[in-house]
């Protein structure tokens, strides 16, 4: 390995040095030829200034005026290239014109549009598989630092997901549903070219000129084992050959408030829920109050806590080209500081890119994409806020802050904004991450064989994380001496990737080839270490010196980390179209994997996809309305690799024991057994599509079913305890996803007086099942797996009211059902056998779980744009309807609906005498735990909503500019998250109906669901923003 | 230009070359920060393998709530003012049913059966790798230990895990098929623990490992235990029902002597163990890991990662040692005023990681009859006084109040002055519990010329009551200040006791056992009635009065032997087993052994659970005979890949 490393950097020195010593061989230009007149316009006709043109011949360019004017020499044959930012590129051959028109097509266009595709791109038109594609600018349209959260509602079959709602988090991406129960389902990310191993955050959305989702197997098997989840493409700006130098500033600055505060209880509510729960009552009855309360208090803690949000966002980029090559960088800072103090993400980010023609038959360059973040404030939570007393006051007699506040029950630490401002550097948590992601490649054309040519590209990636927290002694604790804590960590993962391909491409007459072979390596290793000492003797040390914890350090085996895993790869791939009406694709690849047991480390991976331009035919030739219409077919099969390296090897867990105080030593034992047959998870996908264009291309769309079985599922599976270990990894089990996806674009107004209206809408079905889990088994109820069911439900009770009356309680027997149960409480579905008169013959029992699909109905999103003159209005948004949200704030994980009165709770419509048509039970009644009997019922609302993203008005001032050089720049105002409807969630609460953690994740108890299940917990409440943004290029 | 051609190619020809060839290593494994299964072969890994065997007690012992299932429901304990399902289920009073869900047995399912596996894999690697028997024995040892735990609680159970009976299983095995009772017994606990007994060392590999001592401790306990279960005298019904016949043909009496003999054999010759001078002595914090105890569950506050708890704070999860909390009150509620003449609440009483305060859990109560009959004799028996924190004092200097605070009768309170008392009996005459002018927030009582609230017997609610003084938290670490009570325990949790020789000797002369002399540093005439005294005499030396907080030296010993019954019966040595080892976690297993649970624990009183509640109330429990064994938990049978047929037949009948 290290050999090899070196080796790598030998080779890609002398990559760069041949870079740069031929970069300045440019030919001399000559003074030759007519002068051309001509005008750059859009589609709608509208002038693009600034738009540079190429004499593609002598290298000599000029760029078009604010009317899209330009002139320039050229000799009858030669072609110039015209280009601008936004815009595709198009070369025309000078054949003589007095006034060259030249149309350059937005890059969002439809037709002639270039899609990138696995190892190439293709023209759109040609396109066999499934690939949904959005460019850039589109994606920028909803102001984010992170390539998930632009993507939400943005293609169809795209499903992405918040896991968690803190400065800088990404979002969970599921391309066509889940289909690995225990497998990442994550999908894999190609950055110009190579996979991209890191976090997508770090790519700096700034950058991206276009992206591309591979979505059915078709497309996705020429990546073969890491093909299963779809394939994003990402495509970075890089110059454009022959282009003027063009410097472009984009900035936005705003605001952000919470969106809607959790609703707790204020003082008379909590006061009147404590005394209706009874449980915490004085002699005389009246409500006990903590030291530290008193009934004339109403505090309100969040208000206490949440400031103001700040956004920002600089970015500059320089790119340019010569005849002979081109060159691309930039600069970008983002920086999000959150609603809640010390929560904050900044991140700062380099790119840079190079191509050059070295001689008649080479070409070499390289990309780099460099970032620097720093995310702030993880450990402060809102639990303590959410459930402090409001009968606490945040202040004491004299007027100081207090840092404990004492309820009857419980003394809990105080989290306000003034306790955190003044702890400040005695209570952190941080996390530094740096990445840099490079790719060197050199391709030569084969002289002598047309088409032909070989490319080398080389992936060197490093990237790496390093965290650290400290609490200072007695913070965020009751007992004022707790000593102080540190921790710090670090994890450095490095690969690399190099990859052959031999390329051939040629067309004849009406026969056009494209026939690809690859041969690839790849390698990556990570690795991490953590330490902690309690009894750091000065506050300034921090985390930076855990050496000197005077009571203790810990370096626990269970957080340190090392693995390594390599893939080799053999593909080919050949594309033939005739007359650019029936076109097919054909790819094959062999992936072998180190993570798999010697002997069954290589499998193949076959798919097969067939396109008819319909509207091509020449029976269609007549009919005008239709532009385009295309029929697709496609099979493909492709697995998913995510195979935990030395699986197949089982593992021993360990346990720390001391013998007597001081005697320490370290117990082991087998926590999961080996499997050398382990393998990966197989899919087969059938995808059929059709595209259309109608109207002379005002209205397009795409419809499309697929279906994709997945089998070998890859399954920690959890044995019974009698067989002495947890649980073995194998694979067991299959699923299926279906479903039918479109999305619809069009002009729905276009005035000469230069009014537009665009418009699009897409929308994604999917039908997710478990088809079978392990021999024999129908269903997994440790997992809450079901065969027949989504992998996406939840097996709980089911609720079906509240036992209303006393007579309700009588004739329902409640007695039998819930025996010592109260009127009030929750009544759940039984399903147990019934006696005569139908009375039941036992009590509720876990038997009378049901399976509740948690999957939505559809999702989907929109987005609209009106434009008139310089102005512009646009707005993005999604959707979904149906599904289940889990709100464990309201459920007993959260510890926030307790009915107790113990601590603040949620404002709920609970049960009295007086009300008994609540939907929340009686206070203080029977409980499971700390909770009310079957309170997991009452976290479960339903999952539809409609929520507007970002709606934009902006304004093109360019031509007050041009004079100064400047040929684009926008001003813009944007709402993000503006408002919500359609949603029963957020009608009951006012909360963002979207989810914002994992299923174990910000909830008192973080047992109750799966990691993977989404819900929406006590995690940094959804926010509002307003931001004031400026593009300009010059 | 034609040279840079040329050039070109080369160059592309070196780096398909290069890359083409490379690396062939791409596609091999090394971890590199865990370890496989293989590691089991070393000596190293035998040994490591043996820590675990003591590591996976603290999945068991200090874990609340399966402690919890071995008190509530006993004469010992009830539910409290604060109890979750848990606890209220396990009480029987209508409060909740218990079934495969709500059963927290699960806590010794899910940990034993992962030990005895790796027990099994010491054994068969260790006897490979040619590590000493004597090492591999305590694996025999903890096979046994966690299969007799398994009985005792479920009735039969697989000894098959995969691999067959008693072999280590590597293979992933989705069923499981339950043995008898007596085979769980003959093929696997008395081979192991003779086994054991025949190779430990006298002395301990290391602080705290087991020895021969130890295991014929658990050797004659198991001899008594399967000697219960064939006597059967009160019908209990057994699963699987195989019939209660020994497979060697012999009967309960021949048990009853094997326990003896056994019992007897290890108090003659106690290597280093033995009793304590006091019963303080015993249990007090600063005396942890004394020679009466034979085993424990470690901790320790020196190293938080091999405490594997936080020093600091504990969410209430194992491997952390939090049984402690369970049975604790909240007294930290308790106001003094802080002005003399007119009433201002301050807490006068904290919390604080001290012998007998700790944190406050309200999860679990004493019954009253514990504490006025179990603990009848509260003056000569020193054993009261060594259990239960009766007296709350100020800590205010702790808090950084300076004091006095005033109290009842408005009188001063000092630093370790008392705040509250629970009254050792109800002679003091009638007690104002009004808290209309002395206002204790816990509706504790004032008597006249008392600066402490009181609380006598009959007055203990589900609310306040005495905490457990004996197991409760202790720390060296505290400092001048209240230390960190919402860590768990840093002490070790005592699971075996050199005292429990006497009790197993004399239950099994009770039973029928033939008697012999007992010889060596414990001589008796080596009845039952002879046995119980050495431990009744010792209980009557006093050092120290925890409820003076003072020393206290005297001897009530031959006032002890006094006032022993003649004849023992097996509820006299049921009562003084409590007496011994109340709270400790013995009491339901005690119970069930006996088959006295029903007889003993079916009626308790206890005050109501609202401040103020000082009215006895009697509370009657329903025990069932499918209650003698605990359900097999939901996660075994919902990880069973059999049919629903076999995972109803798996399930002890009634649940």
């Amino acid at each position: 390995m290290r050999k090899f490393t070196l080796r790598n950097a030998v080779v890609s020195g002398i990559l760069m040095i041949a870079v740069s010593l031929f970069s300045s061989s440019s030919l001399f230009a000559q003074d030759v030829g007519e002068v051309v007149n001509g005008k750059v316009v859009d589609s709608s006709g509208n002038p693009v200034s600034g738009a540079s043109i190429l004499n593609v011949k002598s290298g000599k360019g000029t760029s078009a005026d604010k009317d899209g004017n330009f002139s320039l020499r050229a000799v009858k044959g030669q072609t110039l290239q015209i280009s601008f930012v936004g815009y595709q590129s198009t070369r025309v051959v000078y054949k003589g014109q007095t006034n060259l028109a030249v149309t350059l097509l937005r890059e969002n266009a439809v037709l002639g549009d270039v899609v990138v595709i696995g190892y190439g791109t293709q023209r759109k038109e040609a396109v066999t598989g499934s690939v949904a594609s959005i460019s850039g600018n589109n994606l920028r349209e909803v102001p984010t630092p992170n390539i998930s959260a632009a993507l939400q509602g943005r293609l169809p079959g795209v499903a992405i997901s918040q896991t968690s709602s803190q400065p800088g988090a990404t979002m969970q991406i599921r391309i066509r549903g889940t289909r690995s129960l225990t497998a990442t389902n994550d999908p894999l990310v190609v950055l110009d070219g190579l996979p991209f191993p890191g976090n997508i955050a770090d790519i700096d959305m700034n950058n991206v000129k276009s992206l591309d989702v591979l979505k059915d197997a078709s497309a996705t098997a020429i990546y073969g084992s890491r093909g299963a989840n779809g394939v994003i493409l990402i495509t970075t700006y890089k110059g454009t050959s022959g282009q003027d130098p063009r410097i472009a500033l984009n900035s936005y600055y705003g605001v952000s408030k919470v969106f809607s505060p959790f609703p707790m209880m204020n003082g008379p509510q909590f006061a009147a829920l404590r005394k209706a729960a009874g449980l915490y009552k004085n002699q005389d009855g009246s409500i006990q109050l903590g030291t530290d309360e008193s009934l004339n208090t109403n505090t309100n803690w969040q208000n206490l806590l949440y400031q103001t949000g700040k956004v920002t966002n600089e970015d500059i980029s320089v790119s340019a080209g010569t005849k002979r090559g081109s060159y691309s960088y930039g600069a970008s800072y983002y920086e999000n500081d959150g609603v809640i103090p010390t929560q904050s993400y900044k991140r700062y980010s380099l790119h840079g890119a190079v191509d050059q023609r070295v001689g008649k038959y080479l070409r070499l360059g390289f990309t780099t994409n460099n970032n620097y973040n720093y995310t702030q404030g993880s450990q402060v939570g809102l639990y303590n806020t959410l459930s402090n007393s409001p009968l606490a006051s945040p202040y004491k007699a004299d007027g100081s802050i207090k840092y404990v506040v004492a309820m009857p029950l419980d003394q809990q630490w105080v989290s306000t904004k003034k306790v955190l401002d003044s702890l400040k550097d005695n209570y952190l948590s941080q996390q530094k991450g740096y990445a840099t992601y490079n790719s060197v490649y050199g391709e030569l054309q084969i002289p002598g064989v047309p088409g032909l040519a070989y490319r080398v590209n080389v992936g060197l990636n490093l990237y790496q994380i390093n965290k650290g927290s400290y609490t200072a002694v007695g913070v965020n604790s009751n007992n004022p001496t707790a000593p102080s804590t540190a921790s710090s960590g670090d994890s450095t993962g490095t690969d690399w990737t190099i990859e052959n391909l031999l390329t051939y491409d040629r067309s004849i007459g009406k026969h056009q080839f494209n026939a690809m072979a690859l041969y690839s390596t790849e390698r990556t290793q990570i690795s991490s270490s953590n330490i902690s000492g309690i009894g750091v003797p000065a506050d300034a040390l921090q985390y930076y010196n855990i050496g000197t914890a005077g009571q203790e350090i810990d370096v626990l085996p269970a957080n340190q980390y090392y693995s390594e895993r390599g893939l080799k790869s053999w593909m080919g791939r050949l594309m033939y179209s005739y007359d650019n009406r029936y076109l097919i694709s054909a790819t094959i690849r062999s992936d072998g994997a180190s993570v798999l047991a010697p002997g069954h480390q290589w499998h193949t991976y076959p798919a097969v996809s067939a396109g008819w331009n319909v509207a091509n035919e020449s029976f269609m030739r007549g009919i005008s309305l239709i532009n385009l219409l295309k029929l697709r077919v496609g099979y493909g099969e492709t697995s998913n690799q995510a195979v935990v390296p030395y699986s197949t090897l089982g593992v021993l867990s360990t346990n720390p024991y001391n013998f007597g105080a001081s005697t320490y030593a370290t117990g082991y034992y087998v926590s999961q057994l080996p499997n050398a047959s382990l393998s990966w998870e197989y899919s087969k996908t059938w995808n059929y599509g059709i595209d259309f264009a109608l109207l002379d291309n005002r209205l397009s769309g795409t419809v499309e079913y697929y279906i994709t079985k997945t089998n070998g599922l890859l399954q920690s599976v959890t044995l019974p305890p009698t067989s002495g270990v947890n649980s073995y990894v194998a694979n067991v089990g299959n699923t299926q996803n279906k479903g039918i996806e479109f999305s619809l674009d069009g002009t729905i107004l276009k005035t000469n007086s230069g009014w537009t209206w665009d418009a699009g809408v897409n929308m994604s079905f999917n039908r997710n099942k478990i088809t079978r889990l392990n021999t024999g088994v129908t269903a997994d109820q440790t997992n809450w797996w079901f065969v027949g069911k989504p992998i996406n439900v939840i097996y709980d009770y089911k609720k079906i009211g509240l036992w209303k009356t006393s007579a309700d309680s009588a004739s329902g027997h409640e007695n039998i059902l819930q025996p010592g149960g109260n009127v009030g409480e929750v009544k759940v579905l039984y399903t147990g056998p019934t006696g005569s008169n139908g009375t039941p013959t036992r009590a509720i029992s876990p038997d009378d779980r049901q399976v509740l699909n948690a999957d939505p109905n559809f999702i989907g999103g929109f987005n609209t744009r009106v434009a008139y003159k310089g102005f512009d209005l646009s707005a993005v948004g999604i959707f979904q309807s149906g599904g289940i949200l889990i709100s464990t704030v309201y459920g007993p994980s959260g510890y926030l609906n307790l009915m107790s009165g113990r601590r603040n709770n949620i404002q709920v419509d609970y049960w009295t005498p007086t009300n008994i048509n609540a939907k929340y039970p009686k206070p203080g009644g029977q409980m499971s735990g700390d909770n009310p009997q079957y309170a997991s019922t009452l976290g479960y609302f339903s999952g539809s909503y409609v929520k507007v993203r970002s709606i934009t008005l902006g304004y093109n001032f360019a031509k007050w500019l041009r004079q100064f050089g400047i040929p684009q720049a926008r001003l813009y105002v944007t709402a993000q998250n503006p408002f919500v409807t359609l949603s029963p969630y957020h009608r009951e609460t006012g909360l963002d109906p979207e989810t914002n953690s994992y299923g174990d994740q910000y909830q008192a108890v973080t047992t109750q669901y799966t990691h993977r299940l989404l819900v929406q917990g006590f995690n940094t409440p959804a926010t509002r923003s307003f931001l004031v943004g400026l593009n300009i290029t010059f | 230009m034609k040279r840079l051609y040329i050039n070109s190619i080369l160059l592309g020809a070196v780096i398909g070359v290069l890359f083409l060839g490379g690396c062939k290593k791409v596609l091999q494994e090394q971890p590199r920060s865990n370890y496989t299964p293989d590691f089991f072969n070393t000596q190293t890994g035998v040994v490591g393998g043996l820590t675990e065997m003591y590591a996976h007690l603290r999945y068991i012992y200090g874990q609340g709530y399966y402690y919890n299932t071995l008190e509530v429901g006993t004469d010992e304990s009830t539910y409290g003012q604060s109890a979750d399902a848990n606890f209220l289920v396990m009480d029987m009073t209508g409060q909740g049913v218990i079934n495969a869900t709500t059963s927290r047995a699960d806590v010794i399912w899910n940990t034993c059966f992962t030990n005895i596996n790796t027990a099994s894999g010491v054994i068969q690697s260790g006897s490979k790798a040619g590590v000493n028997v004597a090492l591999t024995s305590e694996a025999n040892f903890f096979r046994a230990f966690d299969y007799f735990l398994l009985v005792q609680t479920f009735g039969g159970v697989p000894l098959d895990l995969g691999a067959g009976n008693l072999q280590f299983n590597t293979k992933p095995t989705p069923t499981s098929v339950r043995n008898s009772v007596q085979t769980v017994y003959t093929q696997c606990i008395f081979p192991d623990l003779q086994a054991a007994v025949s190779n430990l060392p006298m002395t301990a590999r290391l602080t705290g490992t087991v020895t021969k001592p130890v295991a014929q401790l658990f050797l004659a306990k198991a001899y008594l235990t399967y000697a219960w279960w064939l006597k059967n005298p009160n019908s209990i019904p057994t699963f699987p029902d195989s019939g209660r016949t020994d497979p060697a043909g012999h009967d309960a009496n021949y048990y009853f002597q094997q326990a003896y003999t056994t019992a007897v054999s290890a108090i003659q010759n106690p290597g280093s163990y033995g009793l304590q001078p006091t019963f303080y002595d015993l249990n007090v914090g600063s005396n942890d890991r004394n020679n009466e105890i034979m085993l424990y569950a470690d901790h320790t506050q020196n190293s938080q990662q091999y405490n594997a708890a936080s020093l600091t704070y504990s969410n209430g999860g194992a491997p952390d040692n939090f049984s402690c909390w369970m049975q604790t009150w909240n007294y930290p509620v308790l106001t003094s005023s802080s002005t003399s003449g007119s009433w201002k609440n301050v807490n006068s009483v904290q919390r604080a990681s001290v012998q007998g305060y700790g944190r406050p859990y309200i999860r679990m109560t004493p019954t009253i009859g514990a504490v006025t009959q179990t603990f009848s004799d509260k003056t000569n028996d020193s054993r009261y006084d060594g259990t239960f924190q009766t007296v709350y004092r100020a800590n205010i200097k702790e808090a950084g109040v300076a004091g006095p605070v005033y109290n009842a009768n408005y009188m001063p309170v000092n630093e370790g002055d008392a705040v509250l008392s629970f009254l050792n009996d109800e002679s003091a005459g009638t007690i104002d519990y009004t808290n209309s002018v002395y206002k204790s927030s816990i509706g504790a009582g004032v008597l006249p010329g008392r600066a402490d609230f009181v609380v006598s017997p009959q007055g203990i609610s589900r609310i306040v009551y005495p905490g457990l003084w004996k197991i409760s938290a202790y720390r060296t670490d505290n400092g001048t200040g209240l230390g960190n009570p919402n860590a768990a325990s840093t002490r070790p949790w005592n699971i075996a006791k050199f005292s429990e020789l006497f009790f197993i000797a004399a239950e099994a002369a009770v039973e029928g056992a033939t008697p012999t002399a007992v010889t060596g540093a414990y001589v008796n005439d080596g009845t039952a009635y002879g046995l119980i005294n050495v431990l009744r005499a010792r209980a009557g030396k006093w050092k120290f009065s925890n409820a003076a907080n003072a020393a206290q030296v005297a001897d009530h010993s031959a006032a002890m032997v006094a006032a022993t019954p003649p004849t023992i019966d097996i509820n006299y040595l049921l009562a003084e087993r409590s007496r011994e080892y109340y709270g400790e976690g013995y009491r339901w297993y005690d119970l069930i052994r006996t088959q006295q649970w029903a007889n003993l624990s079916t009626t308790y009183q206890i005050c109501g659970a609202a401040y103020g509640n000082h009215t006895p109330q009697t509370f009657t429990r329903t025990i069932t005979p499918n209650l003698w064994l605990r359900p097999i938990p939901q996660g075994q049978l919902d990880a069973m890949q059999v049919s629903a047929a076999v995972k109803a037949a798996y399930q002890n009948p009634g649940y």
